[in-house]
């Protein structure tokens, strides 16, 4: 058994590696997403999956439903990491897949894979807490820049972790991007992993935050159009039932951390494709409480004033 | 959850537990009962957007989760929910804060026909509870008492919830805390509903809390307290305050703290550093059976 499958083997019982060992896989990691396209070509048969926010053991749940990897040929379309507990084991698990099946497995960049966003979502903490270093952090912060930003399924479903910008009209100008760089605040980079489809917009809308695009169902229409593919894949949004079409089956969110945060209840889903492209979506529940690690936390009482 | 309390204890206070699994207990002539469920599903989205006349809510809405106060003697319910705290979002209608990074989307070109929603993004809300009177099943909503009897009235008042007696290490018969909702603000901060409780032997004490952290922006926390001591049989009188903080990113660190944002994460450790901006006190007399 190689060093790659024994801590394939580990990162599986939810034990992290030695910083050293993070070095190295980073390394590895990084030949490998180097060389992949901001529109990366994923064929079919794949299962698709959304956010797994650190809910490891929700992951191992998911593995269940839709297979081994590489048994299974995944494509995640990012949030790995922040939220949930486990994001150090989440991302290295995935990452170590990458490493040793780069052919079986897909994964792409979310909005939460930035340095910016997980110093305050937990990452940053987690990693600290876990190495007593923030060196981890940086390992993998620098790995999150070569993750692709998006993957074209047997150039018929285009996927994306947040949506559409209104700077990108072809797919071209996506692969034009420099994306070896900290998600920039605004700009067609931040928009393809931040924006989200909005029903009572038709066209674009600006979010009353000021900043972040919102675009609605004719916007979806003439890209996939002018694109010619079938209709777009995305994440980035919790769904209580783990996927949602909407604008006539054009876009569909896929939401993969079933009981958000531990407490929303939510079921998850994977979509699943087969060879001709006949879509089966697989929802699933969190795992068990008793194959958890750690109990979920209940609140102490306290003397509150 | 609920904390394992000693039988004894209980019984020598006059509580007991709700029984079938249910999360509360009864003592002397209250039921204090907290419920749990799930966030909305994608349905019944659409019917609380229906209802409250919107086309947004928070991502997370625990439209069963809530926290009911029976007060059996004269079937006045003291509850806290999501829908009406919604409700009073909607009414007050704030406009919406602008992040940091908007003054640089100020500079970017625009898409044509673009549309720029203008809805408090932030769910702020003046909820701070809501009461009825129950009568044989039908349930008479306090405010719109067709005879217009105030049966149900806060009063202002200059009476203080009893911090002191508060801070007495009584044992705690039944502690609960549940979220009513939530939302991530698109990963700009967080706005978070959330009501607990502790009932003592002398006494039940609640906290509603607002509490919002727009990052680099601005903070908010409207909070109501309310409290009832047991024993005072002859005219009970629930005593309710709220206290409303409000601080901008930048005044506090013209004032010399962090901005830090791990900092600014508990808004139980930071309040005392938000300034107030209103502050009342109220009581509530319980009606004598109806």
């Amino acid at each position: 058994m190689s060093d790659l499958d024994k801590q394939i083997e580990q990162l599986k019982r939810c034990e992290a590696l030695k910083e050293s060992e993070v070095k190295a896989l980073c390394l590895k990691a990084m030949e490998i997403l180097v060389e992949e396209s901001n529109v990366q070509r994923v064929d079919a048969p794949v299962t698709i999956c959304g956010d797994i926010h650190g809910q490891f053991y929700d992951m191992k749940e998911l593995f269940k439903v839709g297979g081994d990897c590489p048994k299974t040929n995944y494509l995640f379309l990012g949030d790995f990491v922040d939220r949930g507990f486990y994001s150090v084991e989440t991302f290295l698990l995935l990452l170590a897949l990458k490493v040793r099946y780069p052919d079986r497995i897909t994964l792409i960049r979310g909005n939460h894979e930035s340095r910016q966003i997980t110093q305050v979502y937990g990452f940053y903490d987690e990693c600290l807490r876990k190495y007593g270093s923030v060196n981890v952090w940086r390992y993998c912060t620098d790995i999150f820049d070569y993750l692709s930003l998006s993957a074209l399924v047997e150039n018929k479903i285009f996927c994306v972790h947040g949506g559409l910008s209104p700077a990108i009209m072809t797919l071209d100008q996506i692969r034009a991007i420099d994306r070896k760089q900290e998600v920039p605040h605004d700009g067609a980079m931040c928009d393809l992993l931040w924006s989200d489809p909005e029903d009572i917009v038709d066209g674009w809308g600006l979010s009353p935050r000021g900043a972040g695009f919102l675009f609605g169902g004719s916007v979806v229409t003439s890209f996939n159009h002018s694109n010619n593919i079938d209709y777009i894949c995305r994440a980035h949004q919790l769904v209580m039932e783990g996927y949602k079409w909407m604008f006539n089956s054009q876009i569909v969110t896929v939401w993969s951390a079933p009981n958000y945060c531990y407490r929303c209840g939510n079921v998850a889903a994977i979509l699943e494709l087969d060879e001709n492209l006949n879509k089966e979506f697989r929802v699933f529940d969190a795992a068990p409480q008793e194959s958890r690690g750690a109990l979920a936390k209940k609140p102490a009482p306290d003397y509150f004033l | 959850m609920e904390t394992v309390v000693d039988k004894d204890v209980l019984k020598s206070s006059g509580a007991e537990l709700l029984p079938d699994g249910r999360r509360g207990l009864r003592i002397h002539d209250w039921e204090i009962e907290t419920l749990r469920g799930t966030i909305l599903t994608s349905l019944a989205v659409e019917e609380w957007e229906k209802k409250l006349k919107t086309s947004h809510l928070p991502e997370m809405v625990f439209g069963e989760n809530a926290l009911v106060l029976k007060h059996l003697g004269s079937n006045t319910k003291i509850h806290f929910n999501a829908f009406d705290a919604l409700a009073g979002w909607k009414q007050e209608g704030l406009p919406p804060v602008e992040v940091p990074a908007a003054a640089q989307w100020k500079f970017r070109s625009k898409p044509s026909q673009q549309v720029i929603l203008d809805y408090d993004y932030t769910f702020t809300t003046p909820y701070c509870g809501s009461e009825v009177v129950e009568k044989d099943k039908e349930t008479v909503e306090a405010k719109a008492n067709p005879k217009g009897e105030a049966t149900l009235q806060w009063e202002n008042c200059e009476d203080q919830i009893d911090l002191a007696a508060l801070s007495l290490k009584e044992p705690i018969l039944f502690y609960d805390e549940v979220v009513l909702y939530e939302d991530e603000l698109a990963d700009n901060g967080v706005s978070l509903l959330t009501v607990k409780v502790r009932v003592m032997p002398s006494s039940w004490f609640l906290l509603l809390r607002f509490w919002l952290r727009v990052d680099g922006v601005l903070m908010r926390l409207r909070e109501t307290r309310m409290h009832y001591r047991f024993g005072e049989d002859e005219a009970p009188t629930v005593l309710r305050e709220n206290c409303w903080r409000e601080a901008t990113f930048q005044s506090l660190s013209a004032k010399g703290y962090p901005v830090d944002l791990a900092v600014w994460s508990d808004p139980s450790s930071i309040s005392q550093r938000l300034p107030v901006i209103k502050h009342t006190t109220q009581k509530l007399k319980i009606p004598s059976k109806v």
